[in-house]
């Protein structure tokens, strides 16, 4: 990989990282995309390449989040340390399962949470 | 001894409140940390409605406890796929010397931006990834 190439990666990962910091998500649902389209990767590296990403980028952000007094951090450890158990059986379960069903289940998931969204907001 | 009796029943009662998650809380931390290892991402997407929607968070807080939460999720996600040898650890590299530079401005955002504005525009982000799965699918 050329050090321009690495340099646009860098580039998507700033963005990805603001909109992260913004938006209270890890940025892996714009990660995982990118790294199978732009980069070619399998939808298994993706997945796992993407939370490797996703992990500094809540360090970062939590950390300015409680210097600026917003949140509760020691809450949100405690139950997201509940969820890290639910984590690992669902990364296991990422593995067994096909890549194309993964591709399913991601695209599945997004529709369901936009349609409800988009819902909500016509309601309001 | 009567001191001693009062200290070790606030340390019990201290403990318990450190231990005691409210059950919607755990909840969602089920859901986002199931999402986060089944498709690679932070699980924020559903824990930040959830927080708003279920748990009665207002929309700054539930953002900023949805990136707290994520940070022992994705450890465990970390841990599982980075076992199994799936990480491309370049590409991982290279996207998060920019992320985390991003993470600290986006946060900064959180910190001023009006709440109302901040719903719509993560209505929008939602419904924008959702359209365009849509169409490659």
């Amino acid at each position: 990989m050329t050090v321009l190439v690495l340099a646009g990666v860098a580039l998507f990962g700033l963005a990805t990282g603001a909109a992260a910091g913004l938006l209270g998500v890890g940025g892996g649902i714009v990660i995982v995309p990118f790294l199978t389209l732009a980069l070619g990767l399998s939808q298994h590296a993706a997945e796992a390449t993407s939370l490797v990403v996703v992990l500094p980028t809540a360090v970062v952000a939590s950390l300015e989040l409680r210097r600026r007094g917003i949140g509760d951090l020691g809450q949100a450890l405690r139950f997201g340390t509940v969820g890290a158990l639910a984590a690992s059986g669902g990364a296991l379960a990422a593995l067994l399962l096909p890549a194309s069903t993964l591709k399913i289940v991601f695209a599945a998931f997004l529709g369901l949470v936009g349609v409800r969204l988009v819902r909500d907001g016509l309601r309001e | 001894m009567a001191d001693a009796a009062a200290t070790a029943s606030s340390t019990r009662h201290r403990l318990r409140a450190l231990l005691s998650i409210h059950p919607r809380l755990v909840a969602i931390g089920v859901a986002g940390g199931l999402l986060s290892g089944l498709l690679g991402v932070g699980g924020g997407v559903v824990m930040v409605p959830l927080l708003v929607l279920w748990a009665g968070y207002d929309q700054r807080t539930a953002h900023a406890t949805s990136l707290g939460a994520i940070v022992p999720i994705s450890i465990a996600g970390v841990l599982t796929f980075g076992l199994a040898g799936r990480v491309h650890w370049i590409d991982a590299a290279a996207l998060a010397v920019g992320a985390v530079v991003g993470a600290r401005l986006g946060a900064g955002w959180l910190a001023r931006i009006d709440q109302r504005v901040l719903r719509m525009v993560f209505g929008c982000f939602l419904v924008v990834v959702a359209a365009t799965m849509g169409i490659r699918a």
